[in-house]
């Protein structure tokens, strides 16, 4: 008997169901895929830290005196190290089958005498043939370059150059992440010889340090080394934060879907039981109990849950697999054994589907047989239903009526409002997080001013004491030949160096920076305080400043050289570059270009307010005087130091994007049809009085339309401090905790926003046009 | 007088499960301007599937009905609409209306979607309040529809069915879920419409209804066996020995 009322509920209510189990389907795939993705790609860069041998301390110098400081302070504490010796080379005396390697960072020739490397299959690179050539999956899989096996790699270096032949891409772990913009190629010993020996090759030693010693950082600053870079293992994972990102994406819109099919079975589970109230009467009536007759809800519940869940499962796994395709490109990444948490979370989300229509389902309880049999209604009503009179209204006929119905009956519509609203929600965040990534003005995130141009150009310093001239003399000749074609502008570059800064008994390294050229302090931003304008003044990132615990008006030591200097901090700022450590100083001092460990890109600002189309002419007429150089955009050089994150993001929007879609058509039609079968008497009516299909379809629609336009005002208010609280989060893990997100107004307030709404309500009308089927006469089979 | 409905061999039939059941079988009849007909039979006959069919709202199998001189089989879906909307109004014996709209607005809701009669919202509201207060309701108007008994309610669809000044009212046993008082309040209204020259048609079952009109057909199985002709009196004393004579014919036709 039981399996007879299931047997006809399932057929009568075919449509419901199947778009319920859909849902189902949907959180469970995405709850255990997502829910997969994160541990695996947790797990995964800890097994694959692990398996690549990746060393607690990783430190660069090019500085003889300071490598031979290095192994004397090593030995004395007993600490293991692997010494490599690596050759940085210009990507431009790089050619691939003839074409210039196109590549923006900084290129590196290497050995493979430090860290553990991995082919694609997962085996570890042993050994590298002469002649041959292991790339880094990095360059590999980037658009720019078409690397593939048996590709001829030629590298110039000085007069010479050495051909070879590109074997396959590598996973290399210390050198894999996007943020940590430094790159390389894998080469034999005898052919490391080449560069090793040529005078013109710009030599410096890496050295992969493992210790256990708490006190490893104390000695080692103590130091006081000259290095060009110096990093910890947990910072070389911070650095895949935006592989871990793009898996965190996928888990919340994962619960956002779980939460989407709640609001789903919540709506479909109380218009089951308003549907049926007069059988749910009937039953209580010739004396079934109320377990008996929740036990015949929960049954089919369960039914479809288990079902959909099961699918769900199946579905997770190369669903997850594809989303962690990119991924894994990057780092190894192992699958197997992990099925088994695809299956707790679609068990779990069967079991909350269960356990929700165990609650939905309280409410038989409370209704005795007449009640129910009275459709739930006792007919006590405190508050008026009907809101806006037509007699008194002054809107169209149908918009009166739709009006009407949402605000008099809103409880009923408080799912589809929600679900809308999350979907747009979905929309929304990552669109402004795209937006801000590829704003002009996040350039000011990573401490650096704003500009109209940036010029790349490959730039390897010495201790012969011109660094600063040669640099001077670079931004010298662009202002020169901006000047002869009568363009007023501001041309500058920021020096960097790696000094040891302490005050008191605290101390630390960071990265220090000094404006060259049209360059001054006042041109970037400040947390607080005021720019350094003298000579003993200085700015620090708030991460500096938490180290050695400074506010404004203290002073500090910094470290140049053999000599201690003191400055007073003006000034507090922050910084995305080098996880958010820095200092400033003020383009008065004179600092010790011997100690430079870089630069970064020459920024050109037309400082006349030229229109974008004379920015891009002039940025033209850069580029064809300066073909050497690599002219971008502020965004697409924001891009470059963001690991190309922005692309990365802009990718999963649109597949949110279609989810949104996809889920506000399911919602929509599953609502629609819902509606249209509990008022199928009441659109006969309308029929039977003579309103037209349109008519009656349009008031349908407009209904939905209304509560759409209602979540959709609702998540773009909401969504812009919900994005920007998002936003902090994650560039406060980089270290800039004050980052106002980038809206673009049309795309966020028009453009996404409209064009959801308009799909949804497309879909709306078009599935309420099946009040077709319904008869004037139907009046006449329903009670 | 002026024909304003006929009916020329009209048949309905459904299919159920793969069987074929005749409803109606080539009914043939017509009726005059100002009439008021009532459409007796057992359940099942066919009385519902008549009315329905000759309004327009169920699509005939064969067969022709003529709303004065159009055929209503050969209109389109909007047409017919129009047709309901404009010149025809339904009453059921179930009171449906809107929930979420008051009495009054359900009751002008066909004239807020009508452009036959070009009044502005405001002039329909009136000609609907006129309408409630004719028929006694008016004191309920901006209650909701469960706020007011089955009487009220039965009387606020007559209003609607009438609020676009129809040429013909069809209901569908409009005193069957009302008590003995509010059924005789109900034809009262549906009487003082006939009188003022609305065709009324209407399906029943009780012979106290039915002795109130002016023709009584009766239909079996899908076809009308009889017909029975009132003369117009319907005094008091004249209603009892009207009733009577329907008794006596029901009877001879197997009722």
């Amino acid at each position: 008997m039981l399996f007879n009322i299931l047997r006809r509920d399932l057929k009568r209510k075919k449509s419901i169901n199947i778009i319920l189990m859909i849902f189902v389907i949907l959180a469970s795939t995405f709850i255990a895929s997502g829910a997969n993705n994160m541990v695996t790609v947790f797990n995964a860069l800890d097994n694959y830290f692990d398996m690549a041998e990746v060393p607690d301390y990783w430190v660069s110098t090019s500085d003889s005196r300071s490598v031979e400081n290095f192994k004397s302070f090593a030995d004395e504490n007993n600490y293991s190290y692997k010494d490599n010796t690596m050759a940085m080379i210009n990507p431009k005396d790089v050619k691939i089958d003839g074409k210039v390697f196109d590549y923006s960072n900084t290129t590196v020739i290497s050995r493979i005498n430090d860290t553990n490397l991995f082919l694609e299959n997962g085996e570890q690179l042993k050994s590298v043939a002469d002649g041959e050539i292991y790339v880094s999956s990095l360059m590999w899989f980037s658009d720019s370059n078409d690397f593939h096996e048996g590709s001829k790699v030629v590298i110039k270096c000085g007069d010479l150059s050495k051909e070879f032949v590109v074997k396959s891409y590598v996973k290399d772990a210390v050198f894999g992440s996007g943020m940590i913009s430094m790159t390389r190629f894998l080469v034999s010993d005898n052919d490391f010889e080449f560069f090793k020996e040529n005078e013109k090759s710009v030599l410096f030693d890496s050295f992969f340090l493992n210790t256990d010693d708490s006190e490893f950082n104390i000695k080692f600053t103590d130091l006081e080394l000259n290095v060009l870079f110096s990093i910890d293992r947990e910072t070389v994972k911070l650095t895949y934060i935006m592989d871990i990102l793009m898996s965190a994406i996928v888990f919340v819109v994962s619960i956002c879907l779980i939460l989407i099919s709640l609001a789903i079975l919540r709506f479909t589970i109380d218009f089951t039981m308003t549907e049926e109230f007069r059988e749910i009467g009937v039953m209580k009536a010739i004396g079934i109990s109320n377990r008996g007759i929740r036990g015949l809800y929960i049954i089919k519940y369960t039914a479809i849950s288990i079902v959909g869940s099961a699918i769900g499962f199946i579905l997770s796994i190369p669903f997850g697999s594809l989303m962690l395709q990119s991924t894994s490109k990057n780092i190894m990444i192992s699958n197997s054994g992990n099925y088994a948490l695809n299956v707790m979370c679609s068990a779990l989300s069967a079991f909350i589907v269960v356990m929700f229509c165990y609650l939905c389902t309280r409410k038989i309880k409370r209704f005795s047989p007449i009640d129910a049999i009275r459709n739930g209604e006792t007919g006590e009503r405190y508050s008026k239903k009907g809101v806006i009179h037509l007699s008194n209204s002054k809107l169209p006929l149908i918009l009166s009526m739709s009006l009407n119905d949402v605000i008099s009956s809103f409880k009923k519509y408080v799912s589809m409002f929600l679900i809308f609203v999350i979907g747009i929600l979905l929309v929304i965040i990552p669109l402004n997080i795209v937006n801000t990534l590829k704003s002009d003005s996040f350039i000011q995130a990573f401490g650096m001013a704003k500009s109209n141009v940036i010029i790349l150009q490959e730039t390897y310093f010495d201790n012969s004491g011109n660094n600063k001239q040669m640099l001077e003399e670079k931004i010298e000749n662009i202002k020169d030949y901006l000047n002869e074609n009568d363009i007023e502008s501001k041309v500058f570059q920021e020096a960097f160096f790696k000094f040891y800064i302490s005050k008191d008994d605290k101390k630390t390294s960071s990265i220090a920076t000094q404006g060259i050229g049209d360059s001054s302090c006042d041109m970037y931003t400040y947390l607080d305080g005021t720019p350094p304008q003298n000579k003993n003044e200085i700015a620090v990132s708030h991460i500096v400043a938490d180290r050695i615990d400074v506010k404004i008006g203290d002073d500090i030591s910094v470290n140049i050289g053999n000599e201690v200097k003191k400055y007073t901090v003006t000034a507090i700022y922050q910084t995305m570059m080098n996880m958010g450590e820095g200092v400033r100083f003020s383009e008065t001092e004179d600092l010790d270009y011997n100690y430079i460990t870089g630069c970064f890109a020459i920024q050109v600002l037309y400082t006349d307010n030229p229109n974008q189309q004379t920015i891009n002419e002039r940025n033209e007429l850069l580029a064809e005087n300066y073909p050497e150089c690599e002219l971008m955009t502020t965004a697409e050089y924001v891009d470059m130091m963001d690991g190309g994150i922005s692309g990365q993001i802009d990718g999963v929007k649109i597949l949110i994007l279609s989810i949104v879609i996809f889920i506000n058509i399911l919602v929509t039609v599953l609502m629609t049809k819902s509606f249209i079968t509990k008022e199928k008497c009441e659109i006969a009516i309308l029929k039977a009085i003579g309103f037209r299909n349109n008519a009656i379809a349009a008031w349908q629609a407009l209904r939905i339309c209304l509560i759409l336009a209602a979540s959709t005002v609702v998540g773009v208010l909401i969504g812009s401090p919900i994005s920007q609280f998002v936003f902090s989060q994650i560039s406060s893990i980089m270290g800039a905790y004050n980052c106002p997100i980038e809206i673009n107004t049309l795309e966020t307030f028009l453009i996404y926003p409209i064009g959801v709404l308009l799909i949804t309500g497309v879909s709306a009308f078009l599935s309420s046009l099946s009040v077709r089927k319904i008869s004037a006469s139907d009046t006449s089979t329903n009670e | 007088m002026n024909t304003i409905l006929k009916v020329n061999e009209l048949c309905k039939t459904y299919i159920v499960n793969k069987r074929q059941n005749n409803v109606l079988r080539n009914v043939s009849f017509s009726v005059d301007e100002g009439e008021m007909i009532a459409v007796m039979g057992p359940s099942g006959s066919g009385k519902s599937t008549l009315l329905y069919a000759v309004s327009g709202m169920e699509k005939a199998t064969a067969g022709e009905v003529l709303f004065g001189d159009q055929s209503i089989d050969k209109m389109s879906e909007k047409e017919l609409s129009k047709l309901r909307l404009d010149e025809m109004g339904f009453i059921f014996q179930q009171m449906y209306m809107l929930k979420n709209l008051s009495l009054l607005d359900n009751i002008i809701l066909p004239a807020c979607m009508s452009k036959k009669i070009k009044q502005r919202r405001k002039e329909v509201t009136e000609r609907g309040l006129a309408l409630m207060h004719k028929l006694g309701i008016a004191e309920v108007a901006d209650n909701d529809i469960n706020e007011v008994s089955g009487g009220q309610l039965q009387r606020a669809c007559i209003c609607r069915s009438m609020i676009n000044n129809p040429k013909v009212i069809f209901a569908d046993e409009p005193t069957g879920a009302l008590n003995r008082n509010s059924s005789d309040e109900v034809m009262e209204e549906l009487l003082k419409i006939n009188s003022e020259g609305t065709t009324v048609m209407l399906v029943t079952h009780d012979i106290k209804v039915a002795s109130r009109c002016s023709r009584v057909l009766y239909i079996v199985d899908g076809n009308i066996s009889g017909e029975y002709n009132f003369d117009r009196d319907f005094s008091e004393s004249k209603l009892r020995e009207r009733e009577k004579m329907l008794n006596g014919w029901l009877m001879e036709m197997g009722w």
